[in-house]
């Protein structure tokens, strides 16, 4: 080898040795005879001495966006254009200098080699994997043409859908209903697949969804946690609740499961599944027996009450015994506990209105916490979630439809956010057409006027909405599927064209919680990574194209800066809220709305101003004015399915990281051991679980702590891994939705199943 | 193009040079004009080229063999890592500046290539010697540290296994293991 390899290595150590060399380019004429070609000659070589000593890094403010209780402001470490690392902002006393281990592999996202980094057009057709490399000009020129040619061919644009949803919960994120509000009158597929029929319980009991700041947890004397699982899913939370713990607080979860949670708890009660409801009604009628009831507060605050105690007196506590699988003592116990602490307070999960009977649930939680006058106290409270520090601009979603354009003539905004519809400052003549986002797959198969092309943006619908074996039949029944997204998931695998979207640190953004109480500015940190935009550049882009092929089709600004359009999100309401001047203080770190306990005036937003335990509203939409006990839904096959949240992703998100896959590298079913005796299952036997929607083969986990009767499989996505819950669950409507976010939620938990050694 | 161990410089350039038109194209047309150029008798159509290339080495789902040097040299499988920030700062050195700095990682095969290719053009077609050691400390301290994991994680992929790509695969492999040979290193 006829080289020196010590001269490199002194060029490249030492800043003396270095400048020589390149003053010695320079003149050897070397830059100017290069070829030129992927890599340019660089003419502007610096000749002065360089620092060759560890550099600083720069540090953004970032926040994460994903569907998360936490929603984490971040402070990360950028050098030499790179992302080095990241840590959770000090400034929060939430986020308290930590992010969970998901956020901590953040840079593995960013960086991950398997990322989509272009747009591409599956040309062998859906499910084929048969994909060609496209430019974004040829890939929007696509998309456009095929909008506009909707648009002469129906005479409207209702044939193209969007579906999009919590995958980054970003306020500029909302431009990707802009982008469709700004085309025309459009068909969405709206409500919720999260928390509808707990949102319409607490709106029909409070006139809102509205919970305490979690950071009075530590000053709570008495905690129900019920059917929620923070030691996974909001692992900040536990800090103020192992707070109150170590001053002798009781801490109780009820949970048909053996949660990371329970066992971090005083106490642990395992309901059976879905008689929450009535387990909460016959805890109200103790506490009622035993005079222990916040007669004060009810009579100030709450309508119906009186109707609601009488209605109490039918509920049958050896009834309630028998349902529940729960002693009358230990009933007893709980119920009287929390009546005596002061202040008590529940959180109720969302997996517990995943059922038919899950609005009914809640509103009966909601009334024992009313009942012991704990509604509108510090450190109280029926804990649901908030989108009290949501009131942005929503600049990026607000643009008006094209001049002429037709649409729906019967629908309703719908969405819990309150914007589905959105731009419109008068009622118009025409409105979006709504398809119920809990049943995606059949509403594409059935609508009239058709669908011919879907756009899926921030949501993995094949990991999130229900009947998979249908969700094939629909997107192969469609035109064109647009998916945008940042990496490859079995929505892309039945998609046209995929879009590869931004991270959050490459763009900007604002973010705030429907949990706690922080505001946080996102930073663009790094510039993006191969071709990869945010949604509303993208939503620029098809602007241009669409304006391009025929003018004034398209509203959407046709340039924009991400920077500039976080700005716009900002108003007078956030900043007095937050007791900031201008969102440019946000760079400092994240700060939080001031204080307020929800309800502490008395004054809620129902009908009467008053807590209801008797809603008219409730009745309007069909269900009981009182919270009365509703039956769960009746078995269909052997054992309950229920398929919540792993602590290693969320929902579709971080499991295909290589970290994540070394701790949780495949998927099981977990089985109690008398079940598991009765089908002569042992561990790590592989098993097919069926049901009349479909079957998976998963290898079989032993624990009893899943109850007799009920299997659990985690309802992630695993790279590269034909493995789907939704293969199994079935689209069956929880009770409750239709109020605020109009349509109603899905029974997923009421899943059945059988199983069989493979 | 032989499979024989080539001194000729031009050949060598011609060789290099090929193969960083495949790997820097951005679409099918680029793509099937570098192949050709590797004349060789396998029949695949263009469409059928470019779905291997993009299974292989682009996307969208996870590709097959990531075309990066730090997936075969750093500790950690992401981009833009240790061995990223190393051939970035050769590549300053050599005079050298990705216009895609910060969104193409410098280690990219294609970018490699092309460097490797431009360095052994001033050699060769300029007689300026200034940046000879740096060509071969860049030959000899990264590009043979990785090159031949790739092309074994190329080759050694049975499932679905395409011609065209174990093609190129070979190629490069034959290009730097004659690279090396001739420099001395093997």
């Amino acid at each position: 080898m006829s080289y020196s390899k010590t001269k490199v290595d002194a060029i490249l150590n030492n800043g003396v040795s270095r400048r020589g060399f390149l003053k010695g380019l320079l003149a050897s004429g070397a830059i100017a005879s290069f070829p030129g070609g992927a890599l340019a000659r660089n003419e502007a070589i610096n000749t002065k001495i360089p620092y060759l000593g560890k550099k600083s890094y720069e540090t953004f403010r970032n926040a994460c966006p994903r569907n998360c209780y936490d929603t984490c402001s971040i402070k990360s470490f950028v050098k030499d254009g790179v992302l080095q690392f990241i840590e959770g902002a000090q400034e929060s006393t939430f986020t308290n200098g930590g992010c969970c281990v998901k956020g901590n592999s953040y840079v593995r996202r960013v960086y991950s080699p398997n990322r989509i980094k272009y747009p591409m057009m599956q040309v062998g057709g859906k499910g084929s994997g048969t994909w060609k490399r496209i430019s974004w000009d040829e890939a929007m020129e696509t998309i456009a043409k095929k909008m506009l040619a909707l648009k002469k061919e129906d005479g409207n644009l209702l044939g193209a859908a969007l579906t999009k949803y919590s995958g980054n919960f970003g306020i500029t994120h909302y431009g990707v209903e802009g982008m469709f509000n700004s085309i025309g009158y459009t068909t969405r597929l709206a409500g919720t697949p999260c928390w509808p029929a707990g949102i319409d319980a607490q709106n029909f009991d409070m006139g809102n969804m509205w919970t305490n700041d979690p950071e009075e947890m530590k000053d709570s004397k008495y905690i129900i946690l019920w059917g929620v699982n923070p030691a996974a899913t909001s692992i900040h939370t536990m800090k103020y609740i192992y707070e109150a713990k170590k001053r002798g607080v009781k801490v109780v979860v009820i949970d048909p499961i053996f949660t990371e949670t329970a066992s971090k708890a005083s106490e642990y009660i395992q309901v059976k599944v879905g008689s929450d409801g009535l387990l909460a009604l016959g805890m109200a009628k103790i506490i009622v027996d035993a005079g222990m009831h916040d007669k004060k507060w009810l009579k100030k605050n709450s309508k119906g009450y009186a109707e609601f105690e009488k209605y109490l007196k039918t509920i049958d506590l050896n009834e309630v015994s028998k349902v529940t699988g729960l002693s009358l003592d230990l009933i007893s116990d709980i119920a009287l506990g929390f009546a005596k602490a002061d202040p008590a307070t529940v959180w109720i999960g969302y997996g517990i209105q995943r059922h038919s009977n899950g609005g009914s649930i809640v509103r009966a939680i909601d009334a024992l916490v009313a009942v012991t006058g704990n509604i509108g106290k510090y450190a109280g409270g029926s804990r649901y979630g908030h989108l009290s520090t949501w009131g942005f601009n929503y600049h990026a979603l607000s643009m008006p439809k094209p001049e002429g354009s037709v649409g729906y003539e019967n629908a309703k905004t719908m969405g819990e956010f309150g914007h589905g519809a959105g731009g419109d400052a008068e009622k118009p003549k025409y409105n979006d057409r709504y398809l119920n986002i809990n049943k995606t797959a059949r509403e594409l198969i059935n609508a009239t006027p058709k669908v011919k092309l879907l756009w899926v943006a921030c949501k993995n619908v094949f990991a999130q909405d229900f009947n998979r074996q249908q969700m094939i039949k629909a997107f192969t029944s469609l035109d064109m599927v647009v998916v945008a997204d940042q990496f490859f998931n079995e929505t892309v695998k039945w998609a046209d064209i995929v879009l590869p979207v931004a991270t959050q640190f490459e763009e900007y953004d604002v973010n705030v919680s429907y949990w706690h109480y922080w505001l946080s500015l996102n930073e663009q940190a790094i510039k993006p990574l191969y071709e990869v935009k945010s949604d509303i550049e993208i939503a620029a882009l098809l602007s241009k194209h669409m304006n391009r092929l025929e003018k004034d089709s398209c509203t959407y600004p046709q340039h924009l800066d991400t920077k500039k359009w976080t700005a716009k999100e900002f108003n007078k309401g956030i900043y007095d809220m937050f007791g900031i001047k201008s969102w440019k203080e946000l760079s400092n770190g994240p700060v939080k709305a001031k204080d307020k306990v929800p309800y502490a005036d008395g004054k809620f937003t129902t009908p009467s101003g008053k807590y209801e335990f008797y809603s008219e509203q409730a009745k309007e939409y069909g269900h009981t004015a009182l919270p009365e006990y509703l039956p769960v839904r009746e078995a269909y096959d052997k054992f309950r399915l229920t398929t919540p949240h792993s602590r290693f992703s969320l929902h579709s998100q971080f499991q295909n990281l290589d970290w994540m896959e070394d701790i949780n590298p495949e998927p099981c079913i977990y089985v109690n051991p008398t079940d598991a005796r009765v089908k002569r299952l042992h561990n790590n036997d592989l098993v097919a679980v069926f049901n009349k929607q479909g079957n998976l083969k998963v290898k079989v986990r032993i624990t009893d702590n899943v109850p007799s009767g009920t299997v659990l499989m985690f309802e992630q996505w695993y790279n590269n891994k034909i493995y789907n819950v939704n293969e199994l669950v079935d689209d069956t409507s929880s009770d409750m939705g239709s109020f605020k976010t109009g349509a109603p939620g899905v029974a997923l938990h009421d899943t059945y199943v059988n199983l069989r050694k493979v | 193009m032989t499979k024989a161990m080539s001194s000729n410089s031009t050949q060598r350039l011609e060789k290099i040079e090929v193969l960083k038109n495949i790997f820097t194209s951005s679409n099918d047309k680029e793509l099937w004009r570098g192949f050709k150029e590797l004349k060789n008798d396998l029949e695949i159509s263009q469409d059928s080229l470019e779905a291997d290339f993009n299974r292989y080495f682009i996307g969208p789902d996870s590709p097959i063999a990531s075309p990066y040097a730090s997936i075969y040299l750093d500790k950690q499988e992401v981009v833009m890592s240790k061995s990223t920030e190393k051939v970035r700062e050769l590549y300053d050195l050599m005079g050298l500046k990705n216009p895609l700095k910060d969104t193409q990682p410098e280690d990219f095969i294609g970018l490699e290539l092309d460097a490797y290719y431009q360095l052994l053009f001033l050699e060769k077609e300029k007689n300026i010697n200034y940046l000879h050691d740096f060509r071969l400390y860049f030959l000899f301290e990264h590009i043979q540290k990785w090159i031949f994991d790739f092309v074994e994680k190329i080759q050694s992929n049975e499932k679905e296994s395409s011609a065209a790509i174990n093609l190129i695969a070979q190629e490069l492999k034959s290009c730097f293991e004659n690279e090396i040979e001739h420099e001395g290193g093997l």
